[in-house]
């Protein structure tokens, strides 16, 4: 068994930032991944990071405008928190190395981004997550952390409401290991697998959550899934809202500016969930190109399109065979973003005692019904870093708790059970039924006799996943036993999706109900907790959204 | 459209020997090499195994062989390879062991990243030292760096957008010949940090390191890793200039050092220069050891068959042609 004061799994930006923390500190942790660090996910984000830096923008107003964001159901202490520490945070990231773009004057450069009143996303290209990955791992070096990566985690340990560290497979070895840990900390991203036509890796398939809510943490907000509303037509690849950032148009078939109808002020720069639900009301409504909206960078200019949006240009020409020097890039919304997650406090901490999370599989709640770009990877670093802090002044005063084998034990014999299965269903086509139907059913446009639908489906096919059998029986790197695994994990993510989903009774961000189409404060106002019964059912329960300064107002823009 | 996948087979827990296994496929618009890999263990044979994650040339994950030529799996389009090729033969990369089928230990390439110090030197480690939660009105002054100072840091195939995929390592010839030569990948990181202007290396102390054996003299200036990467990223041309940095910073202790020296002379002396019509940036040392990278290049090709490719694969071949060059005599 290994044994490290502190365990850190996922080794994308939220992970790497808290184990910088804990490392500068001279703190024994270590980090678990599934992946080698820099394969994780967050090396895909492109467009930026939000800070309010200019003379003439001030933090509070970027407080103002996520909380707005939100729809109103973010928790007001913790996005004070993410507002005011973000100057912060970027200037740290510079001095580790990180590079931005800079302005002619020196200072970082700033693009505008969606329901942000002022232009503070700062930037390197459109590949800025691949550059402050990188930055942060080889901060990570600096410090000789010790990287235990291919290692599929699966559970957590939990002794007496206080942790005691993770179960882990060896993917190269094909064995199990428990690893104790006086703390542990999930930064293990989110679940964008949950749908077809993703913006998100093949990894993301919410394990964390799924681990988490299992061991008795609660899931918070989980119905809030944001669909991003320019992804590549045929494979579902993010075009960075960087790109409507630096001007691009969005037009309808009839070569219309539609958004004029939508958010007439803020026009292609509104939110996410507004501007996805009108692309997809002119796809709905006969306006669409082949079932896509058209993404219109052509006036920008070649120099331009090279200089700031070099990756799109290039995954546009690789991925859709467009070239948008030339053409517009067809596009439609693609699931996204998990505004949910394990439910933590401002520092990091569940409720269970040692047990932290942070990043995208974290629910502060900072993004509450809808995430503004630029906020995500800010929240990975600010609550990262904060939660390394935490774990390191928790660790002096405890010791190890008791590490019970037995969870490690179950966790082998379900894998070799898996093994020795006969079951002639494959995970792989599975997955795919629950991708389509999730998207189809409990998708931008939600009613509850879709959702029902969604949930029948999601009933037959956890009847259908007992018969799940994998054609490889090997010790030695079985990719294919944690696809079966991980698409037990997303099959989990998604009821506790749906089932959120029909519950609410109401429209907030990304969550629109044809059936109930306003907000409603009144019954509404407060977030979802979910947690797993005896059973296995999911309960729910309510907790109360933290408003200290801005009074829910009516989102227009 | 119908096409088949023939695939390196080789799980050493259970098979003798590798084999190639072939999957028949139908297309789809946009299909990518990645694709037909999932479809194939999705729906036809879960035991294929290969790494993959972000789909979109950008985690480096999927680097492999397509047809003979090392690219990433994700980024290559089935119907461009169906017409040059008519089949998908994949394998896995080259100079690194095979674990199992595509998937190949990339160990000895991560420590290699390690150890040329992958990040700003000089700094004093802070806690919390100058950090600042701001309060109602407060705002943040930001320190000032021109454009320019990270003008070699910033462009579209410049260093740091590598992203650390093998593809170049894979191929390189230096690794061939010295399987410990830092290789193209830890180089152009090495250059990265060493051309940051936060980086405060005062003694020189990166080029003291990437010059000592199996450092940036190891390379044979090959010039695949421009060639494969797929990123745009040259990291040949970063290790050429950090040579002449090195040279000119009379960092010369490494035997590969001389050589370079050794070579330029030679190529001074003989005129051999205008025979293979190298560009010549400016006059002395370093206008000469820029183009090297040609003149070695244009050098090999002439003792080898024209394919690289299938050169680079037997590493026999590689060190007889280097024999053949003879450097290590003729400029002594
Ligand atoms: C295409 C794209 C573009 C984006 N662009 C932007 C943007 O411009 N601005 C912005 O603010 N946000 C953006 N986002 C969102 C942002 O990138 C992510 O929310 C953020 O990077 C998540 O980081 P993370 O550290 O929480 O998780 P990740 O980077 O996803 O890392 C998760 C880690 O957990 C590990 N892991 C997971 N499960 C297990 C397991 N079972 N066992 C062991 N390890 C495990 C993985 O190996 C990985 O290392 C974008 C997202 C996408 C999809
Ligand atoms: S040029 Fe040098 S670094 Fe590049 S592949 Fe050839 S030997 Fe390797
Ligand atoms: S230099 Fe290019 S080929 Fe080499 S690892 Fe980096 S991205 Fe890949
Ligand atoms: S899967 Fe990430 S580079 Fe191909």
């Amino acid at each position: 068994m290994l044994k490290h004061d502190v365990v850190i799994v996922g080794a994308g930006l939220a992970g790497l930032r808290a184990c910088i923390e804990l490392r500068k500190r001279g703190v024994d942790a270590v980090i678990v991944s599934k992946v080698y660090p820099t394969r994780s996910h967050s090396g895909a984000a492109q467009g930026g990071v939000n800070a309010a830096f200019d003379e003439n923008d001030s933090w509070e107003s970027h407080f103002f405008d996520t909380v707005k964001g939100s729809d109103y159901i973010g928790d007001q202490d913790a996005i004070e928190i993410l507002t005011s520490e973000a100057p912060g945070n970027i200037l740290e990231l510079q001095k580790m190395g990180v590079v931005f773009n800079r302005n002619d004057d020196g200072g970082i450069a700033q693009r505008p981004f969606g329901g942000q009143s002022f232009p503070r996303s700062c930037y390197y290209a459109d590949a800025v997550g691949h550059m402050m990955l990188h930055g942060l791992f080889d901060n990570v070096l600096k410090y000789d952390t010790k990287i235990i990566y291919e290692y599929f985690v699966t559970s957590l340990v939990v002794d007496n409401g206080k942790i005691s560290g993770v179960a882990a497979y060896d993917i190269k070895e094909g064995k199990f290991h428990g690893i104790a840990a006086k703390a542990v900390l999930f930064a293990t991203g989110g679940y964008g697998q949950v749908y077809s036509s993703n913006t998100n890796a093949l990894i993301n398939t919410g394990d964390g959550m799924s681990v988490a809510i299992k061991a008795g943490v609660p899931l918070m907000d989980m119905e809030f899934v944001q669909f991003h509303p320019t992804t590549l037509k045929s494979t579902g690849i993010l075009v960075t809202e960087g790109a409507r950032g630096e001007g691009a148009y969005l037009l309808n078939s009839l070569g219309v500016r539609f958004m004029s109808k939508y958010a007439p002020k803020a026009m292609e720069l509104a939110p996410r969930d507004v501007v996805a639900r009108a692309e997809q009301t002119e796809i709905n409504e006969g306006r669409g190109v082949d079932g896509a909206i058209l993404l219109d960078v052509r006036h920008l200019g070649k120099e331009k399109i090279m200089e700031k949006l070099p990756q799109i240009m290039q995954l546009s020409i690789d991925f859709e065979g467009v070239n948008p020097i030339y053409e517009p890039i067809p596009i439609r919304p693609g699931a996204h973003y998990s505004m949910g997650g394990i439910k933590t406090d401002n520092n990091g901490r569940t409720v269970v005692e040692g047990f932290y999370s942070a990043g995208e599989s974290a629910c502060v709640s900072v993004h509450g019904a809808n995430r503004l770009g630029g906020n995500s990877l800010l929240d990975t670093i600010v609550f990262g870093r904060r939660a390394g802090i935490d774990i390191a002044d928790y660790i002096k005063n405890v010791d190890f708790s008791k590490f019970d084998e037995s969870t490690v034990k179950r966790d082998e014999e379900i894998f070799e059970n898996i093994k020795k299965s006969a079951g002639k269903e494959r995970h792989g086509l599975l997955k795919t039924e629950l991708q389509e139907d999730m998207r189809k059913n409990v998708g931008v446009f939600r009613e509850e006799s879709l959702m029902k639908k969604a949930i029948e489906k999601i009933e037959e096919l956890k009847e259908r996943a007992k018969n799940v059998g994998v054609d490889d029986k090997s010790h030695l790197f079985n990719t294919d036993i944690i696809e079966a695994f991980e698409f037990k994990n997303i099959l989990l993510i998604a009821e506790i999706i749906a089932k959120g989903a029909v519950m609410r009774q109401e429209s907030r961000g990304a969550h629109y109900r044809n059936d109930f189409p306003e907000r409603d404060d009144e019954k509404w106002l407060k977030h979802t907790i979910a947690k797993l019964n005896p059973k296995g059912g999911i309960d729910f329960d309510f907790s109360p959204v933290k408003i200290t300064k801005f009074k829910p107002q009516p989102r227009t823009y | 459209m119908e096409f088949t996948v023939k695939s390196y087979r080789f799980n050493p827990e259970i098979d003798e020997k590798p084999y190639y296994k072939e999957y028949v496929l139908n297309d789809f618009p946009g299909m990518t090499v990645l694709n037909a890999l999932m479809k194939v263990k999705a729906e036809l044979d879960g035991t294929l195994s290969f790494r993959r994650s972000c789909r979109s040339a950008i985690c480096g994950s999927c680097a492999m062989k397509i047809n003979g030529i090392t690219k990433l799996a994700c980024k290559t389009q089935i119907s461009s390879e169906i017409e040059k090729f008519g089949i998908i033969k994949v394998d896995p990369l080259g100079n690194m062991p095979i674990i199992k089928d595509l998937i190949v230990d990339q160990e000895a390439f991560f420590d290699k990243i390690k150890e040329i110090k992958p990040y700003l030197l000089g700094k004093k480690d802070y806690i919390e030292d100058d950090f600042k939660a701001l309060k109602d009105g407060e705002k943040i002054k930001q320190p000032v760096y021109y454009k320019t100072e990270f003008q070699t840091l910033t462009g579209n195939n410049d260093t740091p957008n590598c992203i650390l995929c093998e593809c170049c390592y894979s191929e390189c010839g230096g690794v061939v010949a010295n399987p410990k030569y830092l290789g193209p990948a830890a180089l152009a990181k090495l250059y990265r940090y060493s051309e940051d202007p936060r980086d405060n290396d005062k003694n020189g102390s990166r080029l003291v390191n990437g010059s000592k054996p199996a450092g940036m003299f190891d390379c044979v200036l090959c010039q695949a890793c421009e060639e494969f990467c797929p990123k745009g990223i040259s990291p040949v041309k970063t290790i050429v200039k950090m040579h002449e940095k090195a040279i000119k910073n009379s960092i010369t202790f490494s035997k590969g050092a001389k050589h370079i020296i050794g070579i330029a002379r030679s190529i001074q002396e003989t005129g051999r220069l205008d025979e293979i019509k190298v560009a010549v940036d400016s006059v002395g040392i370093s206008g000469i050891l820029n183009d090297l990278p040609v003149a070695i290049g244009a050098g090999l090709k002439g003792k080898m068959p024209p394919l690289r490719l299938k050169l680079i694969k037997d590493m026999e071949d590689i060190r007889v042609a280097f024999k053949d060059l003879n450097l290590e005599e003729k400029h002594d």
